[in-house]
């Protein structure tokens, strides 16, 4: 049988750091349990992810970051999606993000947050479920 | 928020603020439901169309998404008020279904220009019918206004060339330094160029590569004249004569002079280090003079494949709906098992089958395809799009 | 008795004996706990090591003396007899009044260097009030718009008596411009001043990300930095050679030795192209590396570096100097070894990471804080991490002696084998047209991803066992208190910086600029210009886009 199409994801580095490993390791587990995920590289602005994730028709968005500048740069993405009719396109993230700020990301409408160390099966099987939760459009 | 086709339709067009959703979201359909492609393509004959669509296609490491974006970026400073489409094919894993579509890292300076449109699709493998859907994103790119489209795939696959195939001009980039591009073009590659861009023209071995491209050319295109109309220099005959009423017969005076035209020139071959823009200009020229020269042509040779694409998006159709049938629960196994025990035929399963598929329902096998049950299947009760 | 070969090859045969003999029944019925080992770089490793008859026969080509040629053994005689490491605590956050008083405290408590960490707006050269920066100023180093910051974060710290590591590269020239100056205030001539900036550009482009200008004219800043330091600032450390940020992003040990030392080729390459003599330049080079739990495994990278530094130097460029022969780095404990979960580990993980670069010979190491994978460090985390250097230092007893696991069958061997390792993927490097072609190419970004990715497999399938994350978890993480950053600093950064704009001569400003503007399109060295701008108040960013005119920008282009 054809595989069931599985929703298109988008992995992205908002903001100016550099470290790719933890994005591009999440991007290959992603691919490797089926998804197509697009990638957009180093140093990119929130406006730059969000009218590319409106352009490819994702169903999430993955921002990672470990430069500390989390709050500031997924609200923002987080804004621009309501500013762009794009609400229902659900945002996690990952990098160094301290505990403290879960809650408050989560408040802001980030769905999940992985810390460094979650196994690939912990981040495929809570977007798995979490995409699954997401009303049919 | 459920919205017919029409109406994505209706705000893609209109260009407002939700115009690139309602494409984006147009494009899934055509990448993702088959089921709504012919349809969809059939609505689609009055959209407007891209001028030119622009396939291009190499070895991996050529730069090809190098080229596209500098291309784009000299279509934009060219004409502010253009608007340009890229549709960037990246091959999907042959083992998860998955792909990592990476493309848009070398063309991020155009993600937040709102006149440049880019999508980025997965191969899905030769049966994943993508040629098609890709067709169908560059056809709701034109929707949006885009003026040209570049089409970039790897040149490796039959559906990724098939892709490229669809394009107006296909151009085939190659990079010094990289014995995959000479393979590649005696692969069938140079067959599918109708321009050829030797790419990193600042690398010491981009004048052999050229040197080596031209000559390959050249020779194809004497062995196409010869296949077309016979040898362009004279043959010499070591066989008996021939013996006509009047005396041997000199076989070369009998046949004409091969007539040339547009399709029998030598394609096109540019220098250009993509990464330093440079060559692009020139490049953009040509493609520029070229589409001016032959748009209307590509109109009308488009008008003429609408035919052929509705044929295809049905087959594919037709092919979807019986292999789900063929599917459903295992019975299909079964059924299959079945011929191997000589408990039916081919032809009964086949006529079956096409029965199921078309009513939509679950029979119990081809001996009793007759009593069809009226449960209606998962094939009928597709799920709907906003 | 017989030659050394012969014994060894006794001794092997024994070996091979004693694995088919008693170690093949002893399995029968007490398997090992896995069917293959190996080091954290997924290097094999056998059960038993012999003597390898080379260690004797070879042993001046091998190993040398320590301060003698190849440098195996340490670059100075003596070692940590005559001197211990430096102890050089990497710091900086929020603004300049902020990091000036950790640095001062980190000096009361015993560091002996300074190390400045920048916040990204800093390291790329946009100002705290550009765009770009939101949401970044002062986050992972301190804020640094012009002059005036740079004055405020080195108050009262003696420039002659302190030397300074400052972690800077595509904006280095910049910041040196800066130290200098404030120097220059402090009444310390600029040839008293000591100290290392980064400005390993190569990096940047295959790992780290924080480049602005694209690689050709980003060497020639290189190589004018070079030859202004060696005429004016000739105790400075002109570059330091980074395969830190390359380890982090996922490479294998051999990597690291092989693409640093790749990118220390092509700027020896650049600067001999730029007019200078090896053994000028040579004995300014620095290097630094990561240290990874794999202790074995470390002790013979930093080894088996040397020993190939030394030989490429000599061979390659004919250097003569000893000092140019000499690979001289310096340290951190990994990174991406630290886990979020049970962070009190890391405490253990960073100890034994550090015995290793002490084991290894380097000549500085900072120590990371157990709490630095969820935030920049606690002054206490900081502590502790201190104390751990300052502990093997004066408690282990491992300094006593030079080299001490030199002759270990097993460290000699790895050291052997990553050695060759690294110069096979250097002449694939070179094969490729050098390593600006080969990150061109991606080749080695695509070889670092390959590594993590196979790193990232063997945790997630719980081949690799990382002690409170894939094992030995502990559910619910008890809070521990994190550092922050003040979430006033962007605003007060800001407001400084437009205090500086309105305070200075903006006519100078904009001559020196366009001084550098021009500068930049001749052959002349962009120094002079700099430090002109600088002096006059000029900030990074404007300073960053002078330069831009004529450079251009560099963008990723490889996924």
């Amino acid at each position: 049988m054809e595989k069931s199409l599985k929703p298109r994801l988008l992995i992205g580095k908002p903001g100016l750091d550099g470290h790719d490993r933890g994005a591009k390791y999440v991007a290959q587990i992603l691919r490797d349990a089926g998804f197509e995920v697009i990638y957009t590289g180093i140093r990119r602005s929130p406006e730059q992810i969000v009218d590319t994730a409106i352009q490819e028709d994702v169903a999430a968005i993955g921002l990672s970051l470990l430069s500390g500048a989390h709050n500031v740069l997924f609200g923002r993405v987080l804004e621009l999606l309501r500013e762009r009719g794009a609400e229902d396109v659900l945002v996690f993230g990952g990098g160094t993000i301290p505990p403290k700020d879960v809650p408050r990301l989560k408040e802001m409408g980030v769905a999940a947050v992985f810390t460094p160390g979650t196994p690939a099966r912990e981040i495929v099987e809570t977007i798995d479920g979490l995409l699954a939760q997401r009303p049919a459009v | 928020m459920e919205r017919s086709l029409d109406q994505l339709v209706s705000e893609a067009r209109g260009g407002g603020p939700r115009s690139q959703r309602a494409a984006a979201r147009l494009m899934s359909v055509m990448t993702d439901q088959p089921h709504r492609l012919a349809e969809l393509l059939a609505g689609s004959r009055d959209w407007p169309q891209p001028r030119l669509v622009l396939g291009i296609t190499g070895a991996p490491g050529s730069g090809k998404s190098t080229l596209a974006d500098h291309v784009v970026a000299e279509l934009r400073a060219l004409d502010p008020r253009r608007k340009v489409g890229v549709v960037a094919v990246d091959p999907s894993s042959p083992f998860t279904g998955g792909a990592l579509l990476g493309d848009r890292v070398r063309m991020m300076r155009h993600a937040t220009d709102s006149m440049v449109y880019i999508r980025s699709l997965a191969s899905r493998g030769h049966l994943g019918g993508l040629a098609l859907g890709a067709k169908g994103v560059v056809r709701v790119m034109g929707l949006v206004g885009c003026d040209i489209v570049v089409v970039e795939t790897v040149g490796v696959g039959q559906s990724e060339v098939e892709i490229a195939q669809n394009a107006d001009v296909v151009v085939v980039v190659l990079a010094p330094g990289q014995g995959d591009s000479i393979q590649m073009l005696k692969a069938g590659l140079m067959e599918a160029g109708d321009l050829f861009v030797v790419n990193k023209a600042d690398k010491p071995d981009a004048a052999q590569l050229q040197q080596q491209l031209l000559a390959m050319l050249e020779r194809s295109r004497t062995a196409r004249l010869d296949l077309a109309h016979g040898a362009s220099e004279p043959l010499v005959c070591h066989g008996p004569q021939l013996q006509g009423p009047g005396g041997p017969i000199d076989i070369q005076q009998d046949r004409p002079p091969p007539p040339m035209d547009f399709d029998e020139e030598t394609p096109g071959v540019f220098l250009c280090s993509a990464a330093n823009h440079q060559g692009i200009k020139e490049f953009v020229a040509a493609l520029e003079e070229l589409t001016t020269r032959q748009a209307a042509l590509w109109q009308a040779r488009r008008q003429e494949q609408a035919v052929e694409e509705i044929r295809q998006a049905v087959l594919e159709e037709v092919r979807r709906r019986v292999s789900h049938v063929l599917q459903l629960n295992g019975n299909g196994e079964n059924q299959i098992r079945r011929i191997l025990a000589g408990e039916t035929t081919l032809n009964e399963l086949v006529d079956w089958l096409m029965d199921v598929a078309a009513s939509g329902t679950n029979a119990k096998s081809p001996a009793a395809s007759d009593a069809k049950s009226h449960l209606r299947t998962e094939a009928a009760g597709r799920a709907e799009f906003a | 008795m017989g030659s050394t070969a012969e014994t060894a090859a006794r001794i092997a045969t024994a070996i091979d004996a004693w694995n088919n003999g008693p170690v093949a029944k002893s399995l029968a019925k007490f398997p090992e706990q896995r069917t293959a080992f190996v080091t954290a770089s997924d290097k094999k490793v056998e059960r038993l090591y012999g003597p390898d008859a080379s260690i004797f026969d070879d042993y001046d080509r091998k190993l040398g003396l320590p301060g003698q040629y190849p440098f195996t053994r340490g670059v100075q005689p003596t070692m940590y007899r005559g001197r211990f490491w430096t102890m050089r605590q990497y710091a900086g956050f929020a603004t300049a009044e902020e990091s000036n008083k950790r640095y001062r405290y980190l000096l009361e408590q015993g560091t002996t260097g300074l190390s400045v960490a920048f916040d990204l707006p800093t390291q790329i050269g946009y100002d705290s009030d550009d765009d770009m920066a939101a949401g970044e100023v002062g986050k992972v180093g301190v804020a640094i718009d012009s002059l005036a910051d740079m004055e405020t974060l080195l108050e009262g710290i003696p420039l002659d008596k302190i030397s300074t590591s400052m972690t800077i590269n595509a904006t280095a020239a910049i910041l040196l411009a800066m130290y200098i100056v404030v120097g220059e205030k402090q009444g310390v001539a600029a040839d008293k001043l000591n100290g290392t900036i980064q400005n390993d550009i190569l990096k940047e482009y295959i790992a780290r990300g924080t480049y602005r200008f694209p690689p050709k004219p980003s060497l020639r800043l290189i190589s004018d930095i070079f030859g202004y330091c060696t005429e004016r600032v000739p105790n400075w450390n002109t570059i330091s050679i980074s395969g830190y940020h390359i380890r982090e992003a996922g490479s294998t040990a051999a990597q690291e030795i092989a693409f640093t030392l790749a990118d220390a080729i092509c700027y020896v390459d650049t600067a001999i192209k730029a007019g200078l003599k090896v053994d000028d330049f040579g004995p300014r080079l620095a290097f630094f590396f990561a240290s990874h739990s794999d202790l074995f495994e470390e002790v013979a990278k930093f080894r088996a570096a040397r020993r190939l530094y030394a030989r490429i130097m000599k061979e390659r460029f004919g250097a003569a100097n000893p000092k140019s022969l000499m690979l001289r780095f310096h340290t951190q404990t990994g990174g991406v070894t630290l886990t979020a979960q049970q962070p009190e580990n890391n405490i253990v993980r960073v100890a034994i990471q550090a015995l290793a670069a002490v084991l290894g010979g380097t000549q500085s190491l900072h120590t990371n804080s157990k709490d630095e994978a969820l935030a920049l460090p606690t002054e206490e985390a900081v502590t502790v991490a201190l104390r751990t250097q300052q502990i093997i230092a004066y408690e282990s007893g491992v300094t006593n002696t030079v080299d001490p696991l030199a002759g270990s069958f097993f460290v000699e061997k790895l050291t052997d084998e990553l050695e060759a390792e690294a110069e096979a993927l250097i002449k694939q490097i070179d094969e490729r047209g050098g390593v600006v072609a080969a990150i061109e190419q991606g080749f080695i970004q695509k070889q670092i991803e390959q590594s993590a990715y196979r790193f990232g497999q063997s945790i997630d399938s719980g081949d690799r066992v990382i002690v409170g994350v894939n094992r030995f978890t502990s559910g619910d993480e008890p809070d521990i208190d994190l550092f922050e950053v003040p979430e006033s600093t962007t605003q007060r950064q800001v407001e400084k910086l437009q205090r500086v704009r309105q305070s200075r001569d903006s006519k100078k400003v904009e001559a020196a600029l366009a001084n550098i503007t021009q500068a930049a399109a001749s052959d002349a060295n962009l120094m002079p210009p700099i430090i002109d701008a600088v002096r006059e108040y000029a900030t990074v960013g404007e300073i960053c886009r002078a330069l831009a005119v004529v450079f251009g920008e560099y963008a990723e282009s490889h996924s």
